[in-house]
Parts: structure tokens; sequence; C-alpha cells
């Protein structure tokens, strides 16, 4: 008979998701300093690993993921996020990442089909 | 083992409904300002930052090398004999050979290297490589393109004041070298900074001139010598008459002394066939034609002057504009003038009464061109005000073909060389035409627009394949016409020659008939009773003016009538003839007489107490409710 996963919870488990989040930041930015000309690149490039890390889950889920780059310079930055959905089985993630010159946002939903 | 994926879903849960609720604002980030950061970064002020919608573009160089060629020949000398022998010594060679002949091989290699010989020489004469193949078919029939001519190269005034393109030159030799002539036309118009500089551009660089000629004063003429091709003789604008060699440079060689010169532009300036070569005649202006022999210019040979009236009064005299002389009537030559009138000279005549042969006249306007045809003598070509005119030597009433008025002047003409039935003009709108009588005789065949402003110059190169086209701005455009228009074409020169026969015939007829007319009128006139003639020519205008008063009057009536009819039709618009309002009022003073009509209008249309009515549609008060 065939073998099939079973047990797989089909809800949005916060803690997994981080975790992706923080790998593709490391792996992305890391260690360097904020660059003008590299922002661009950074941004692109973790807002691409966390979503493909993601679909691998292969949860039924659509998933939305937002990353903010912001120098440190001085100037504060406020974000706020609204859903309308299914309480019981989305939800959403955000990671907030810093190092000595700039920050890094980055927010992850996930919708269930 | 196959992977397979699945995903559980309770049953329940198949399909079901989202059950949506409200998750209210959560602040997701909340980074505070922090002024001490700003400690680590050094304030720009100002920042000059450039913007521009530009493409990015990269700047290369690229320098061809200098490739250094160098021809050589090999010269083939009879060769193979061995050291000790001379080849130039008979007896060595001979000895030579016959010790060779000796040899044991000989006999053998020379058979065997016959018998390659024999194959080779076989073989050439079964097949001729070198044949003709379509011989007989003869060259494709160009007639059937349509003609076209394009532009080859331009060659532009180099100055910042352009000048005209007054005369264009050939040089005699290939052709490939073109002498303008530059100055500035226009009445009083030359300003002090135009340069006086003429140009001979070589066909290959038409940025930069082969040679520039400075004479003392523009030169509105200029002429290759056709024996001599470094000579050239230009006409000045002043009159003067001046000889390049183009060995020596920029400067003329001579000038012609003022007295003695002309005192209008010189308009046309020719060389003549002679023996030395350096012959040649000047027209202008002022009214006068002079010969030349350049090697002394300080006075003319010759002076004619062009009064038709023949008595030689400079007063009288037309200007001559072109001019035309044949190298194989060397005789005979042409004038175009100022007035309209083409004046044909003997040169040979012996009182200068005489040398005036016969006029021809029929332009509105200066002649600015003359040309015989290079292929019927006889024939020549006018181009003038806004028609192009064809003569034969023989109808001296008028030309024997025309083209019809176009809307520009025509500013020059030229034969083609190797067509005779094809011919080239020049117009002030800046086109050239292209016309083929023997193809179509109403317009031309091809209208070319060369540029936008007017063309003043035309020469067709020898060949008569290229034309140079100079305009105001000094600019000579080369233009190259297609095959069509420069390969004879089958029976052309027959059909050319029936063209011209049949069409002097018929101005001769014509010429004839006038002339018999007049003469039958002249006598008719003579023979008659003088009271008769008179009565008759007085009974005519009174005749007339009753007959038109009449004619009036009756036209009037018939507007009345109508009018009344439209009225009693309730006001719909009845479609009048075309005569106008005024008419209809005049009628109501019968006695205002035929010229009454206008004049009276308002103080009939007072009298009558009826407004003149203004639109068509106003019927309701018509003259005749009143």
């Amino acid at each position: 008979m065939d073998e099939f996963q079973s047990g797989e919870e089909t809800s949005f488990v916060v803690d997994e998701v981080s975790n992706i989040i923080k790998e593709a930041i490391e792996s992305a930015i890391g260690g360097n300093a904020y660059q003008h000309s590299k922002v661009n690149q950074w941004t692109t490039a973790v807002v691409e690993q966390t979503l493909s890390q993601l679909t691998k889950l292969g949860k039924p889920f659509k998933y939305i993921v937002t990353c903010v780059i912001m120098q440190k310079n001085g100037a504060g930055l406020h974000t706020a996020s609204s859903c309308f959905w299914d309480n019981t089985s989305d939800g959403n993630c955000t990671v907030r990442w810093e190092n000595k010159t700039m920050y890094c946002i980055v927010s992850a939903f996930g919708l269930a089909i | 083992m196959e992977i397979v994926y699945v995903y559980v879903k309770k049953r329940s849960e198949f399909g079901r409904q989202c059950t949506f609720s409200d998750r209210p604002a959560e602040t997701n980030v909340d980074i505070h300002p922090d002024p001490s950061l700003a400690a680590n970064f050094i304030e720009r002020n100002p920042v000059d930052a450039g913007a521009q919608c530009a493409s990015d573009m990269s700047e290369h160089e690229v320098n061809t090398e200098r490739f250094e060629m160098e021809s050589e020949g090999v010269n083939h000398l009879e060769g193979g004999w061995p050291k000790d022998v001379n080849p130039l010594e008979m007896e060595q060679t001979i000895r030579f050979r016959r010790k060779v002949e000796k040899d044991e091989n000989y006999v053998n290699t020379i058979i065997h290297l016959g018998s390659l010989m024999e194959h080779c020489i076989k073989q050439n004469n079964a097949i001729n490589i070198y044949e003709e193949y379509f011989e007989d078919e003869g060259t494709a029939d160009v007639a059937d393109e349509p003609p076209s001519a394009k532009t080859i190269n331009v060659f532009r005034d180099p100055n910042l004041i352009k000048r005209t393109a007054t005369h264009l030159s050939w040089h005699p030799d290939g052709s490939k070298k073109l002498a303008v002539a530059y100055s500035s036309l226009e009445f009083q118009r030359s300003s002090k900074d135009m340069s006086y500089e003429s140009y001979i551009w070589d066909l290959e660089s038409p940025n930069k001139p082969d040679l520039v000629l400075r004479p003392s004063s523009p030169l509105v003429s200029l002429e290759y010598n056709p024996k001599d091709s470094h000579i050239l003789v230009g006409g000045c604008y002043n009159g003067q008459i001046a000889y390049w060699d183009t060995r020596k440079g920029g400067q003329p060689v001579e000038l012609s002394t003022v007295e003695f010169s002309h005192r209008d532009p010189v308009y046309g300036v020719i060389w003549l066939q002679s023996k030395t070569g350096t012959e040649c005649f000047s027209a202008s202006t002022d009214g006068q034609v002079l010969w030349w022999d350049i090697r002394k210019l300080t006075e003319p040979t010759e002076t004619l002057v062009m009064d038709i009236s023949r008595k030689g009064i400079l007063e009288n005299a037309l200007g001559a504009i072109a001019l035309e002389f044949e190298p194989t009537m060397p005789t005979k030559f042409m004038v175009g003038t100022e007035q309209g009138v083409v004046i044909s000279c003997n040169r040979k005549a012996k009182t200068p009464a005489e040398k005036i042969v016969g006029t021809f006249s029929g332009h509105h306007g200066p002649i600015y061109a003359l040309a015989r045809n290079p292929f019927f003598p006889k024939n020549f070509l006018t181009v003038g005000d806004w028609t192009a005119r064809i003569w034969s030597e023989d109808s001296k009433e008028s030309s024997i073909m025309w083209t019809k008025y176009h809307m520009a002047y025509l500013t020059d003409g030229c034969w083609s060389t190797i067509r005779p039935a094809v011919f080239f003009t020049t117009k002030m709108d800046g086109t050239l035409d292209v016309w083929d009588f023997l193809f179509k005789q109403n317009n031309p065949s091809l209208s070319v627009k060369v540029c936008d402003e007017p063309l003043f110059s035309l020469r067709l190169q020898d060949n008569g394949r290229f034309i140079g086209c100079g305009s105001q701005r000094g600019t000579v455009t080369l233009l190259e016409v297609s095959a069509g228009l420069c390969t004879l074409q089958r029976n052309e020169k027959n059909l050319a020659t029936a063209m011209f026969e049949r069409e002097t015939k018929r101005e001769k007829i014509l010429e004839a008939r006038h002339r018999e007319m007049r003469l039958k009128e002249r006598t008719k006139s003579e023979g008659k009773e003088e009271d008769t003639k008179v009565e008759s020519e007085e009974e005519k205008p009174e005749e007339l003016l009753a007959r038109v008063q009449t004619e009036f009057f009756d036209i009037i009536e018939a507007e009345l009538r109508r009018r009344e009819r439209a009225a009693r039709l309730p006001k719909t618009q009845v479609p009048r003839p075309g005569l106008p309002e005024r008419w209809a009022e005049a009628q109501l003073h019968p006695g205002a007489g035929v010229s009454g009509g206008l004049a009276d209008e308002p103080s009939a249309a007072a009298r009558a107490g009826v407004e003149p009515p203004v639109l068509w549609g106003d019927q309701r008060k018509g003259p005749c409710d009143e």
C-alpha cells in the first residue's frame, strides 16, 4: 500500500517560518555593511530565498513575503499590519534583524488554500 | 519506490467555507529615531546630482593603419640556358641545341611532351572557353524600365555667403572634373564679404575643391578649352575676360583690359575651333559679342553689335545672354538675347551688317539657354520664360515645337549627347525635367526635384550619363540618369528625323498660309470701294449696341416673370439661374441703358421702396409685390 505522510498539520507554524526567514537573511546579508548600490540585490535575494524555502514545505498555503532594509542613520521606522482571514488556519511571522549599519525587517504571511 | 505526496484534509473540511475573523492591526516594526547614529555620517550640502534622460554612450576611436602598397613587375627573360651558354650568341645557342638533340632521351622526351600538348590543344579546340553566349540577343530592352535619375554627389559652396552656381563646365578628357563659376546675379545683391572665388571640383572629393580660381570679379561663365584641358576661360561680372592655366595655380594668367571689355556681366563665353586653339568669343547684356585671342587679351580681335536693324547702333542693341557655337559649323553662331529673340549670325560675312543673318522671335522673356541638337544641327533648343522651344533654322516665324507653359521659370536646358530626342531643362522651383518627345510630348518624361532653391545651370557630361545642376545657394548636384535615357533606342534617329521634318513642314505650311491670308486681305481691302467699307464699319458698333440692349431686356423680363412665379409659390426656394440680384433692380429703369445696371441699383431700389433682397431665400418681399 502506499505510504503516505500523515499528521502534517495544515496550519501556519510560526517557528518554522521564522527559522526559514532568519536563515535567508543571514545568507543574503550576513556580515555586510549597508551599501546603497547593493541594497536592491539584497532585498531580492532575501525575499526569493524565503519564498522558495516556504514553498518547499509543501503545505497548501499562499505566501506573501516582504523585506525592508533600512540604513541606520538616526531615522525611525514604524509599520503595522491588519488581516482579515481565518484565524485557525492562517498566520504571519515578522523577523527583525539588525547589524551595526542597518536594520532588516522581513514579514511572511501564509494563507491556507 | 514512488514518491507520493498526499495531504490530508478531513472530509468534513472539504469545500468548507472560510470562517473569516478580523485580526486587528499589530505593529510589525517600531524603531525609534536615534539622532546619535547620525553622528556616523557627514552631511553633504549641497548635493549635486545630474539628471538627464539620455542613454549611456561610450566613445571609441578607430584608426585604420596605413597599408603601403607597391607595384612591382617581373620581367621574364628567356632562360634555362646553362651557365656557359650565352643566350644572345647565336652560335652558342645553336651548338647547344644540336648537342641536346643528339642526346638519347631527347626523342622520348619530345614525344612524351608532344602527346601532352596534343591533348591540351584538342581540348582547346573542342570547346571554345571564351565563347560569347548571348551575343545574338543584343542588349536587353531598356525602354521598359521607367526613367529615373539618382543623385551621386553634392558639391556645396564652402563659403559662408552662398552664391549662385551660374555656369558649369566639364573637363574635356574623361570628365572627372567639373569647373563651376559662382557669382551673385541678383541686381546689386552682392555683399562686401562675398568671396570672388570659383572652384574646380574633382568628382571624387566633394568636400574640398580641387582648385580655387581667384578672379578680380566673380565669374559668371567658365569654360574648359576642349583642345587643351589645362586652359579655362572665364567671363567676369564686371565684363572682363580672364583665362587660367590650371598648372599655374588659381590666379588668372591674363585679364582683358577694362576699356575694351564688356560693360555688363559676360554671360556666355565659348571656345572657337581654330588651329591655335586659343580663340574664344564672349557675349554680354551690353549688346556686344567680342572675339578674343587669349594670347593677347588687351583688346578683342573682333566686335559685333547685336542690333537687329543691322546698323550697328549700340543703343538699339539687344543684350545677349546665351551663346551657341557648333564646332562642325565654324562660321555660324547664334546668340540668345534678353528680349526673347535669337539672332543667328555668320562670322565670315564681309560687313558687320551682313553678319546678322536672321532672327527668331518667340519667347516672352530672356533666353537663358540655346543649344543645337548634336544629331540634327539644323534644329536647336531655346529655353526662356516659362517654356522650352525647339526651332528649325528653316522656319523663322515660330518654333516648330514647344512645351506647355510651366508654373516656374525655366532657367537652363541642354540636349542629350546620346539620344537625339531627349533634352533636359531646369526650373526656378528646383526641378530638373527630362523631356523625351518621342515618348511623351505634353509632359516631361521624368521630373526630379533636385533641391528646394531654384536651379540656375545645367550641364550634361559628354557620355550623356551624368548631369551637373547648379543651384542658387551654390550647391552643385551630380545626377546619374537611368540607362534608358542614355542609350540610343532602335530607330530613334529615324523617328526623330521624321518628327523634326514633320514639324518643320507643318510650320512651313502654316507660315505659307499666313502669308497667303495676309496677302488676300491686303488685296481685298484695296479692291473694295471706300464708302461701303466705311459704312459697314460704322454700322457694326451700332448694330451691336442695339442687339446687346434687346438681349439684356429679354433676360430681365425672363427673370421678372420667374420671380412672379416664385413669389406665388408658398415661400419655397426657387433655384435661380446665375443672375446677380442687381439686374432685377435695374429693370425698374429701362431707360438706364446698357451700362446703367449696376450704377443705378441703389437709386432704383430707393425709388421702388424695396430693400434689395440680400439673401437667396428671402423671397417674401419681391419688387412685384408692391
